[in-house]
């Protein structure tokens, strides 16, 4: 027991000996969530817009002024020359280019159904597809407004018996995708964090030879694990309750459900990703490999768990490949337990995964470790 | 500065990175597996979305209108006629995403009341997700609607043209940005690494007392990592190309001329970071905080920058790849030429310099 307290000590020594660590731990994981929080966002906003008006009427000065109405978008221009309009979307000076056709007024009068030419940039397919949205609402808002400067049609309207929908939004009734977020950062940190210190914290005293020396003496193997485990599963800790606390200071994101419980699977997942990075160091050479091996898992263990691309969008061979994922269930499990405040209860199929995958790897790499040393 | 010296250091460093094969096929297959995954990945359409119903009415106008959600091929009805009460717990255990909540007068309201409201219940923890069960549950209800009554007339048509991507595939807005991201980690992420490691074992003072001059060290250190680059992004682009159809509209020379600016622009960063620390943990990690995953957040690789708060956009521009992107995905997609790029590559060569700067006097402090 006394050999395993040494040893925890020694780590935390050889981690803060290097000043810059305390920053690279507590700090800058700040900084990130502060950034991240701000900067990820599913929302489409300043859409930029160039305009050419060839009808000067009341109606078409209407829908310019819903466009602008509508916060979305951004006037960046208002162009009479037909042809030089796709070289404002060259330059990336419009995204989008409206064309209201001359006698926009008469025709609608006369009812005509005049074309509204929409160049779009579609170089951010997403993107572009919200914003067509976006024109799609304000047009049928701009119809139905104008509905009723129609007699004949205002009254066929006036008739009409319609169902309506009354949405109710829970766990989020704003609608913002900041709440849904931010956990997931706070994830995508402490994943980062351990999984890098405990690869490269391996293999470096491999490189330099003070793993060697520890082998000399009288520690048993499962001791030097055991002492390499427990100060990265308290740094871990620590780093999801700081980063917690900044999450509610600063965005306002409290938890809803147990804090104890978050606690709880974070222990669960951290346990995986240092079995993840001792594996990675039983099977690397040099800080270098280790590096590059962390940084493949790490790459996909974030592509492939919903943070930034939703599985439900992936298609099925993928989906089932994210099952393989501890990221994509702890995910799930900080945000349904910060949004919803779910219960354990609730989440046991995904506990459980995580369980087994931590079982897996751990023992993993605990094998793996003894056949290196001897 | 003798080219034999630096040749040498190439071939020293050339060495190095072959004799590590592992990180060497990290290196070659990590942008090949990204981009296999984008290309496929991703779709924008979300489809199976789960609901309930609680029917009230049990009539068949809220039969029709159930059968409107039950028809779609985004909806799938999980459960009929729940209690109130297990409604929470359903959205909980993610079995059901929405509930239909039908009022008991539905088809006495639809004749006397010109509007008959439905309660959707919508768990909406995800925005995203949220807003998108709605807007196709207002498209169902829409569809009712013209069926109960008549069709509402356009009164105008829309006619969007989708320029440089008409297909919106993500895979054409995914690769550039991957070329940007892997330039950016091999350029700057291993020669912070690789001087580092010099430092680290020691091998950087041996070569420092040698004749040899810092530029010549420097410069054969960084040029193996430069052509390990390019060849990356060539992978990258062919794989693009051949494999996924992104088009390349633009100048091929144009594109490799900016992307060495680029990589100029990465490796001062690696530079900078390689000269004030002094472990290779602590490189690796600064590199990722400060350049990669900024780079993934804030150039636009993902998610729009239009879209961040006005800080966030000011800082975006003192990120070398977020002017990279504009520049790559310009010449690619929309096979824009020198002169609609200027501005971009004029800052880029600006923050190079700043970089650049910085790193030699972090340097010369370092080795006095």
């Amino acid at each position: 027991m006394r050999q395993i307290f040494y040893l925890i000590q020694k780590e935390f020594r050889q981690i803060f000996r290097d000043k810059s660590m305390i920053g690279i731990l507590f700090i800058i994981p700040l900084i990130q969530i502060f950034i991240l929080g701000n900067a990820v966002t599913t929302d489409v906003k300043n859409i930029k817009l160039v305009v050419q008006d060839q009808d000067k009427t009341p109606y078409s000065r209407e829908l310019l002024r819903q466009f602008i109405h509508s916060g979305y978008f951004k006037i960046n221009g208002i162009e009479e020359d037909y042809n030089k309009l796709s070289s404002y979307l060259d330059s990336g000076k419009a995204n989008l280019v409206i064309v209201i056709p001359k006698h926009f007024q008469r025709d609608i009068v006369l009812g005509n159904k005049p074309d509204i030419q929409l160049l779009v940039d579609g170089v951010d397919g997403n993107s572009s597809g919200v914003s067509l949205g976006y024109v799609n609402d304000i047009m049928q808002n701009y119809q139905e407004r104008l509905i009723e400067h129609l007699p004949e049609l205002s009254l066929q309207i006036k008739n009409m018996h319609r169902v309506e929908a009354e949405p109710r939004f829970w766990f989020n009734p704003n609608l913002e995708s900041k709440p849904y977020i931010v956990p997931g950062i706070i994830a995508l940190i402490l994943l980062v964090i351990t999984l890098f210190l405990t690869s490269m914290g391996v293999v470096r005293e491999k490189e330099i030879g003070t793993l060697e020396q520890l082998m000399v003496t009288p520690i048993k193997s499962y001791q030097l694990v055991t002492g390499k485990i427990i100060p990265f599963c308290i740094l871990g800790l620590l780093e999801i309750m700081i980063g917690m606390g900044f999450v509610y200071l600063i965005f306002g994101i409290g938890i809803k459900g147990s804090f104890f419980l978050i606690l709880f699977e974070s222990l669960i997942f951290v346990l995986s990703t240092l079995g993840l990075g001792i594996f990675i160091s039983t099977i690397s050479d040099t800080q270098q490999q280790a590096l590059f091996m962390a940084w493949f898992f790490m790459i996909f263990s974030i592509l492939l768990s919903g943070f930034f691309i939703p599985i439900a969008n992936m298609p099925p061979v993928i989906q089932q490949i994210t099952r393989l994922n501890p990221l994509r269930y702890f995910i799930v499990i900080l945000r349904e337990i910060y949004l919803k405040g779910t219960s354990l209860k609730d989440l046991i199929p995904e506990t459980l995964s995580m369980i087994t995958f931590s079982a897996c790897l751990f023992f993993a790499a605990v094998i793996r470790f003894k056949k290196k040393l001897g | 500065m003798k080219t034999r010296r630096i040749v040498s250091i190439i071939t020293k460093e050339y060495i190095h990175i072959f004799r590590d094969w592992r990180s060497l096929i990290i290196i070659i297959l990590m942008p090949i597996l990204m981009i296999i995954l984008y290309g496929y990945a991703i779709t924008f359409d979300i489809k199976n979305l789960t609901f309930a119903v609680i029917d009230d009415a049990k009539t068949p106008e809220s039969r029709e209108l159930i059968r409107g959600f039950t028809e779609n091929r985004f909806f799938v009805l999980k459960y009929m006629d729940i209690k109130r009460g297990e409604i929470e717990p359903l959205f909980k255990k993610r079995f059901i995403q929405m509930v239909i909540v039908i009022p008991k007068d539905f088809s006495e309201s639809l004749i006397s009341n010109r509007v008959t409201k439905v309660q959707l219940l919508v768990d909406a923890a995800d925005s995203n997700v949220g807003t998108f069960i709605y807007n196709y549950s207002n498209r169902v209800i829409q569809l009712y609607n013209e069926k109960i009554n008549f069709k509402t007339p356009g009164i105008v048509n829309l006619k969007p043209r989708i320029l440089y991507n008409p297909d919106m595939k993500s895979v054409n807005f995914f690769v550039p940005g991957l070329v940007a991201l892997i330039l950016l980690l091999i350029s700057a992420l291993l020669t912070s690494i690789a001087i580092t490691r010099e430092k680290e074992t020691g091998t950087l003072e041996q070569i420092l007392v040698s004749p040899v001059h810092p530029i010549e060290i420097i410069g054969g250190k960084v040029i193996p990592y430069i052509t390990l680059g390019l060849l990356n992004g060539t992978i990258i682009l062919l794989f693009a190309r051949f494999l996924f159809k992104v088009p390349i509209n633009g100048s091929l020379f144009l594109i490799a001329a900016l992307a060495l600016l680029y990589i100029f622009v990465a490796l001062s960063f690696g530079l900078m970071i390689s000269a004030s620390v002094k472990t290779q943990l602590v490189a690796m990690l600064e590199t990722l905080m400060s350049t990669v995953l900024p780079t993934i957040m804030l150039s636009g690789l993902i998610f729009p920058v239009a879209s961040m708060p006005l800080p966030l956009r000011i800082i975006s521009k003192a990120i070398p790849a977020t002017h990279f992107l504009i520049i790559i995905r310009g010449i690619m997609l929309k096979g824009v030429g020198f002169w609609e790029l200027w501005q971009h590559a004029a800052a880029l060569s600006a923050i190079g310099f700043v970089l650049l700067f910085i790193a030699t006097k972090r340097f010369k402090m370092t080795l006095e």
